[in-house]
Formats: C-alpha cells, structure tokens, sequence
C-alpha cells in the first residue's frame, strides 16, 4: 500500500467519479398491495425454483450473467404469508403500479431540478442472480436532467428511475442460494449523477445532499438499510470500479482515497487494475465482489399499462414539494426557540413537530431532550439500544409528563423500562406535590444540620429520584435554607 | 427519410432531443405518445404535441439469424413436438419488445441445450393462435398431425404445445378423437412466458420430453408444474385434468383421481396411479367427427330457466348442465323452474347430460328427489365423475356417432379414456 498520508491530485488522476443512490419508499409494494416491512416472521412459504440465462437478442449470454448463473443452481425463496403473496412468488401478474410511491418518486425527481417524463414505460431489466424471483426488475426511467448545486459545481442526475427492491440474499451454499421475499418489490428509488464529482470528500457531500433531499419527503423510509450509496470511480491508466455497501456517509472519502491509492499502486507494479464491483470494507478498503454488469437488457413490462403524467399533475405536485430539512432547521430555531444544533437533529425526527403540538404543557425544549439527548444518554451511560424504542414509546412517556403524572427526571427512567420492555407502575414515578417535598426537605434539613446546599440537594434527589423535578426541590431546598439562615 | 420502427431517431421537442430507437406503440393504445428506446435501455414515451421533428440517424438493419444445424443422435428415442401457439411458444423481440413465435426443433433447443441428451427431436409449428380461439376444427386437425407421428414407428411419443387456457379442452377431445392409442402424448404449456429466466416452460418442456420418450402409457396426457416448485410435473390423464388457477405454474391439478405420474427433470418417472393402458402397436386410427350443436350450460340460483329454449330453438343436438352439488337444478321454485324446460328439450329427443359444478365428487341420480325427477321422469343423463368440460367435448364427439337418444346414452355412461372412474381414491381431492 502507497503511503496513506500521501495527498491526492484528484484533478491530475484524471479522477472520474459518479453516484447511484438507492432509496426505499415506504406503503405498499411497488406492484402488489404486500407491506414494506423487514419481516423475521417464520417462514412459511419456501419454493425452489431454477433460472435459465435467456439468451438476448443477439443470441449471447453476456458475461455477468454467465458469471451469476453458476450453472443450474437451486434458489432457494422464503418468507412469511402474511408479507408475501403470489405476485412476489411470480405466480400473478402485478398489480398497476403504485400510485403514492409515484408520486413521491416525482415529487423528488422535481426536488431534484429534473424533467418528468411524459409517459413512464415500466420496463423489465434481466436479472440472473435470483434476487428477482422472476428473472427481471420491474424499473422505469421517471425523469431525466436533474442536477444538485454543491461547493464545487454542479452535479448533473441524468436518470431517476423508480423500481423494485430485491429480495435479500441470507445465505449462499456452493450449488444453492437463499433469498427472503419481504423485501422484494418494495419501491426503490434509483438516482444516478454524471461523472461530475470532483474529489473524495465531494463525493460524500453530494451523498449527504441527496440523502437530505430524500428524507425531506414523506414516504420515504429511515434507518438502516433503506438507503444504498454505491460509487462508480476511475482513474487514469486505472479501470472503472464500482463500490457498494458503505456502512456511512462519513466511510465515502476514505474508501474513495484507498481505492484511489489501491489502484496507483498496482499501476506503480505494472499491474492493470481489474474492473469490477467492489464491497467496502469497515476498515475502508474494498474486495472484489464481481465482474461489473454488462449493458442491461431491458425490455417492456407489457403486463403494467404505460402512464401518463400529464403537466397539471406536475404541477399540482411542484406545489406540493416539502420544505428542504436544511430549510427547515432556521424554522425549527425560530419558531420553538432552540439552539442550531438540536434543531438540526430534530428535524429529522418524524415526531417532534406532531408532540410539540400535543404536549403543549412541557414545552419544546423538554420534548427535544426527551427525542434526541435523552436516547444518547441512554447509550453511552447505560449502553441500551434507544433504537428499540418505538414512536409509541415515547409518545406515552411524553403523556405521562405532559399530564403532570411523572416528573422529567422520569423521563429516562421510564424510557429505558420500555428498552427492556418491563412493565410501567406509574405509582413509582408519580411525581410529589410540592408540599409533600417541603415537607420532605425540612425533615432532612432538621435531621442533618449545617450541610451545604449541594449536600442536601443530593440527599433529597437520592430519595425522591425521578419524582421531583430538580429545579423546583432546588428552589424549596433554597427557599427553606434562606429561612434557616436569617 | 421517414423513421420507421427500430430505426435509430433524434427527436426533437422544444427544450430538447432525445436519441434511442424508434419502438412500435401497442396497437390498443391511442397514438398520441411516441415510444423510443434509449441508449441506456429505458422506454420513454414522448408526447407528440411537444416533438417537433424526428431525425433518423441509422436504419434499421435487421440482423440474419443463424440456426445451429442439430446432429442427430445414436441410440436416443425420437420424440416428435407439434406447436399450436400460445405462451410456450412466444419469444420477445428485444430489440421491439414484439412477441413473435417461430418454433422449430432447433429453437427448442436452442433454449434448453438439456434436451440434445434426451431425445432426437423432430419439431414443426402447426399453427399459432391463443387457445381460447380454438375450435372443433382446431382439434381435428390436430388429431390428425398427432395420429401421423404415432403412426410413424421412429416415434417414441408425442408432445403437443399450445396455449393453457383451453388446453384441458385439447387434451379431452384427443382422448376421445384418437382411437386405439399407441404411446403416450404429452400435452405441455407455459404459465409464464419463456422470455424470462423463471419460465416454467423449462422445466415443463423438460420432462415432456422425458415423459413422451420414456412414460410406458398409451395415453394423453398434460404435462405441467407439480407444485410451484421448480422441480417435477405431474402426468395428468387428458379427460381428468382442468386449470384450476389463472396464473399459478402447478394450476393444472387432477379431478377425481390422482396423477398418472410424477415426472423429473433428470428422466425419473414416479407413477401414482397406473390405471392407464401401455404402449403397445397398435395402428391409431382418427374418430373426429363431432357435432358442433353441443352446449354447456353452467346454472346459477335466479337463473331464467328461458335460456335453454334457445338451444331447443336453434335446433341443438345435446345440453351439458353443469349442476349444484350433486346434480341439482331449480324443481320447486314456480319462478325459476329449471326442470319444465329440461322436460321440453328432453321430450323433442335432445340429450340433456348431468355434471357437477363442483367438479370433485360424482353426481348421483336418486339422493333428492329433484336428482330422482331429472333422473327418472325427464330422463337426464348422470354423467358420475366426469368434468363438464369433458362431458362437453364427449357429447359433442357421441352425438357425432350415435343413431338415437338410447345409443347416446349408451356411449356417454360408457368410459372411452378414463373419463369416469370406477372408485375414487381418498387422496385425490384437491391433491
């Protein structure tokens, strides 16, 4: 390996470099009315099927499709009933395509300065893998001709396609493979920019831009797995890889600079760099995954009608169009009084805004630590999984305290009881009348005489944890003090 | 110069060009978009009113298609295939995304190289039309072109290809049409169309042609998906099978029996139920009249008993009834009396036949007493087991042949090719 400190002249590389992000959406399936849920529901539908490798048009079977083929291999299809039904099993034709993932698919097309197709054409594009039980991907191209602004020019997108996701590979045996059918179908959104990115770190800006622009929109699925960034680079001399898998944003630059520095060396040793799709690493280098793909065979999905989008549709929808989450963090600052920081992380919450309005007795603030800093501290003081928490779980916390039943201190306490899904007894937590703590206070202050104030602070919070507030028993602690000492 | 379909075009609009191939547009859609194909794969269809000119950039040339000549193996059974159309034999046009059907053995194949080491195929396209377009003319000619290949001592069996639809019609009028069978013939089909690398065609062609080479029945049979596995196809008996499903690969399931076999794609035949005559030598001969004056008449409560004087009126020679349950029609409701009318078409001597539209199970003559007043009194035929769909094509055969109402009678009760079974396996419901 070339010295990593070594800087890297992108411009002099003759660095080329492209983006295809992937998006799921969330409803229904893209041709069936399935859920788009990541189901480990026991499978109770297993078939076993085989796929030939259709010679196209010319009569050849091109060479990554030869490569997937692995001759006569059994594919192995599972899942659960209640996710899958017939049209993901390729026994039914699809249902017409799904109107609300259209909508939100052109919706971010147009976010994304580009031109709507008149009339969308679902294709089917050959597949030889498995991963689509019936050999193809339903895709359509649903606009051309975008771009994003970034600090360093413009980033042209000349196709957005929507389509189907696959199924999941969940295990590979040398002459069989297994899929799990719950993902397949689920809408996809397939974003590809030109060669217009000029560098490692510009790479992952444009990556974030777009990320941005995507979770902005309704519909569009969050967490792990629902997005996919894979990059198309080349160099000089060096032959194009494509890499996948990216665990974040933030491995983009690294795993571009190392996949640079890869190539230089072998070019250095004389060694023509292989083509090829390429798997990100954790520790940012990459592994050969396969040959790249050849041109992709597509044909017409004659069993979905072609549709049309007329310009008043465009239009009623271009009015439509959400706020930027970017746009949105001012607002957030502005309109509830909360520092740039939070705000920016609460607008990628789905909550915050729908509890600010319905526990308008706690206050923005409270709410805010309640979504964002308390599940952090979840983390690193308890090393919990705040994941696990579901919009339901904080929204019945969040009630208790908006109805005066617990005190915020609480809140984290009863957080982490539906982490580890134990059974609430809000006697335990029910916050102390202010009359009950001075009561309280005066006995501890009586018993223990000429301690400081943070002393006492501390034996009354001991005792009373999380059913006083703390600013409030500070202020009877101070109150009953102030009266002691004069 | 005028673009024509594959041609490669620049079109034109207001803001832009957009370059790909000139794609024909399906003939049911309106004309006001125009498809092309672009460099990247994807159609886009283009509305006319913004396109202000189209450039043809390259014609279209079409490339020669070469065949790869078949040699012919030593030692191999020959089985000959006969293609009537329908999805098994429907290829994409890439380039156009046109279907289009041209079979000949080496196309076969071509697409599954397996079958140069099963059987020396011989193969030609009789005709290509969809299934739900055939008619007493189609299976006459098919009888015949099948007859020939049985007849032709270098065969070992015979595959039909055709559409799914009516395929289960197809099969019942060669069980009745060919006569003193010989070896077996083997209906195959595809639920799924061979242009995509999941097609049951595969597999179905597969074992087709395993089952007409090595299957020890002179019998017709279908020859599909088992399950929706790709893994074996059922051999079901001609007069026995039906669709059952719209789409499904295994949706052709036996009636009131179990299949005949089991049958894998490596050559392994599994037989179930070997109530079927074995190859022998005979010399097949064509029985292939058939009396297109024949009705099957599905019956529903509410059902306006006036529809069979059409029948009558237009001079019909047989009614299938397709019953409730057990053989049932409206006797006793005054508004909807099915049976005054059965009497009317019974009286002027034309056969009316009793099936079940619950297709399992057998119609019973004597159970109600509206079985007994079809039975008896207006001399309806009980057809036991068979399918009405079967009862359909027989009748039409029967009443082709048979002198009067009694010999009519006669020949339908009588079992010509395993139409009614004598005792009905407990497994064979929805198996």
């Amino acid at each position: 390996m070339t010295n990593n400190k070594m800087e890297i002249n992108y411009e002099k590389l003759g660095f080329r470099c492209g983006l295809e992000i992937h998006q799921q959406l969330e409803g229904k399936k893209l041709f069936c009315s399935c859920p788009t849920l990541n189901s480990d529901k026991e499978a109770d539908i297993k078939i076993e099927r085989k796929l030939k490798a259709v010679a196209g048009e010319t009569g050849d079977i091109d060479i990554a499709a030869e490569f997937e083929m692995l001759k006569n291999r059994k594919i192995i299809y599972q899942g659960n009933s209640e996710d899958v039904c017939l049209i993901e099993t390729d026994e039914s034709p699809p249902n017409p395509i799904n109107n609300q993932a259209l909508e939100t698919a052109i919706k971010i097309a147009l976010i994304l300065n580009a031109r709507i197709v008149d009339e969308i054409q679902i294709m089917r594009k050959t597949v030889v893998d498995g991963s689509n039980v019936s050999g193809f991907q339903r895709t359509a191209l649903i606009a051309m001709d975008g771009f994003i602004d970034t600090s360093l020019g413009k980033v042209r997108i000349p196709t957005i396609c929507l389509e189907e996701e696959a199924a999941q590979k969940i295990e590979e045996g040398k002459d069989f493979v297994r899929y799990r059918l719950d993902r397949l179908g689920i809408p996809l959104i397939e974003i590809a920019t030109s060669a217009d990115i000029k560098n490692a770190e510009h790479a992952k800006e444009a990556a974030a831009h777009m990320g941005m622009v995507l979770r902005s929109v309704e519909n569009v699925k969050r967490g792990l797995g629902t997005i996919r960034q894979d990059v198309n680079i080349s160099i000089k001399e060096g032959a194009r890889t494509e890499i996948k898998g990216f665990q974040d944003l933030k491995s983009i630059p690294k795993v571009i600079e190392y996949e640079v520095k890869r190539q230089l060396d072998e070019i250095k040793h004389g060694k023509k760099p292989e083509r090829g799709v390429r798997k990100a690493e954790p520790d940012f280098t990459t592994s050969f995954l396969r040959p790249l793909p050849g041109a992709a065979r597509l044909y017409p999905e004659t069993d979905v009608l072609p549709t049309r989008i007329g310009k008043d549709y465009i239009e009623g929808l271009r009015k439509k169009l959400p706020k930027l989450l970017t746009e949105k963090v001012s607002d957030y600052a502005a309109k509830y009084s909360l520092p740039n920081d939070l705000a920016k992380e609460l607008v990628e919450n789905e909550n915050f805004e729908n509890f600010a309005k319905k526990f308008s007795k706690i206050g923005p603030l409270a709410i805010a630590n309640a979504l964002i800093n308390i599940p952090k501290e979840i983390k690193a003081r308890f090393n919990l999984d705040p994941s696990k928490l579901k919009n339901e779980d904080f929204e019945e916390v969040l009630s208790y305290l908006n109805q005066g039943k617990i005190a915020k201190e609480a809140v984290i306490d009863l957080l982490i009881k539906k982490i580890k899904n134990e059974k609430i007894d809000l006697n335990q937590f029910e916050a102390a009348s202010e009359k009950q703590l001075e009561e309280e206070i005066r006995k501890i202050v009586k018993e223990k005489p000429n301690l400081n104030m943070s002393a006492y602070m501390g034996l009354v919070m001991a005792k009373h944890r999380g059913r006083v507030d703390g600013k409030i028993a500070m202020e009877i602690l101070k109150r009953v003090l102030g009266r002691l000492i004069i | 110069m005028k673009p024509e379909y594959g041609d490669i075009v620049k079109v034109h609009t207001e803001e832009q060009a957009y370059e790909g191939i000139l794609m024909p547009r399906p003939e049911i859609f309106e004309k006001d978009h125009t498809i092309i194909k672009l460099e990247n794969g994807y159609n886009i269809g283009i509305d006319n009113t913004r396109i202000k000119k189209i450039e043809v950039i390259k014609k279209y040339e079409k490339k020669k298609e070469e065949k790869h000549k078949l040699s012919h193996k030593k030692g191999l059974p020959t089985v000959s295939i006969l293609s009537f159309g329908g999805t098994i034999s429907s290829r994409v046009d890439y380039r156009t995304g046109g279907v289009y059907a041209d079979y000949t053995a080496e196309d076969f194949v071509e697409m599954l190289p397996e079958l140069k080491n099963v059987a020396n195929l011989k193969a030609e396209k009789v005709m290509g039309i969809m299934s739900e377009d055939f008619d007493a003319e189609v299976w006459k000619l098919m009888a015949r072109r099948i007859a020939k290949e049985l007849n032709d001592g270098e065969v070992s069996g015979v595959i039909v290809t055709q559409g799914t639809d009516t395929l289960h019609f197809s099969t019942a009028a060669m069980s009745f049409f060919l006569r003193n069978l010989n070896k077996p013939v083997v209906f195959t089909a595809a639920q799924r169309s061979i242009d995509r690398g999941s097609s049951d065609a595969f597999s179905n062609l597969l074992c087709a042609v395993n089952a007409a080479s090595k299957f020890d029945a002179a019998s017709i049979v279908t020859c599909m998906h088992g399950t929706s596995d790709d893994s074996y196809c059922i051999l079901n008996r001609g007069t026995k099978v039906r669709k059952m499903h719209t789409s499904r690969r295994d949706a052709f399931r036996p009636i009131n029996e179990l299949p005949l076999a089991k049958v894998y794609e490596d050559g392994k035949i599994e037989v179930l139920n070997n109530n079927y005559s074995k190859r022998n030598n005979n010399k097949v001969d064509v029985a292939d009249k058939f009396e297109e004056k024949t009705a099957l008449v599905y019956v529903y409560p509410g059902m306006n008993p006036d529809v069979l004087d059409y029948y009558r009126e237009k001079k019909y020679k047989g009614v299938v009834i397709a019953a409730t349950g057990l053989g049932n029609v409206s006797t006793m409701n005054p508004k909807f009396l099915l049976t005054k009318k059965i009497k009317e078409l019974t009286d002027n001597g034309i056969p009316v036949i009793i099936t079940s539209q619950t297709l399992y199970g057998r119609v019973h003559p004597f159970v109600y007493s509206p079985l007994r007043k079809l039975s008896i009194e207006l001399n309806c035929i009980f057809a036991e087991d068979m399918l009405p769909e079967t009862a359909y094509v027989k009748l039409g055969w029967v009443l082709a042949q048979a002198h009067d109402i009694e010999e009519v009678k006669e020949m339908m009760l009588r079992n010509y090719a395993g139409e009614i079974s004598e005792r009905t396996d407990e497994k064979a419901f929805l198996y």
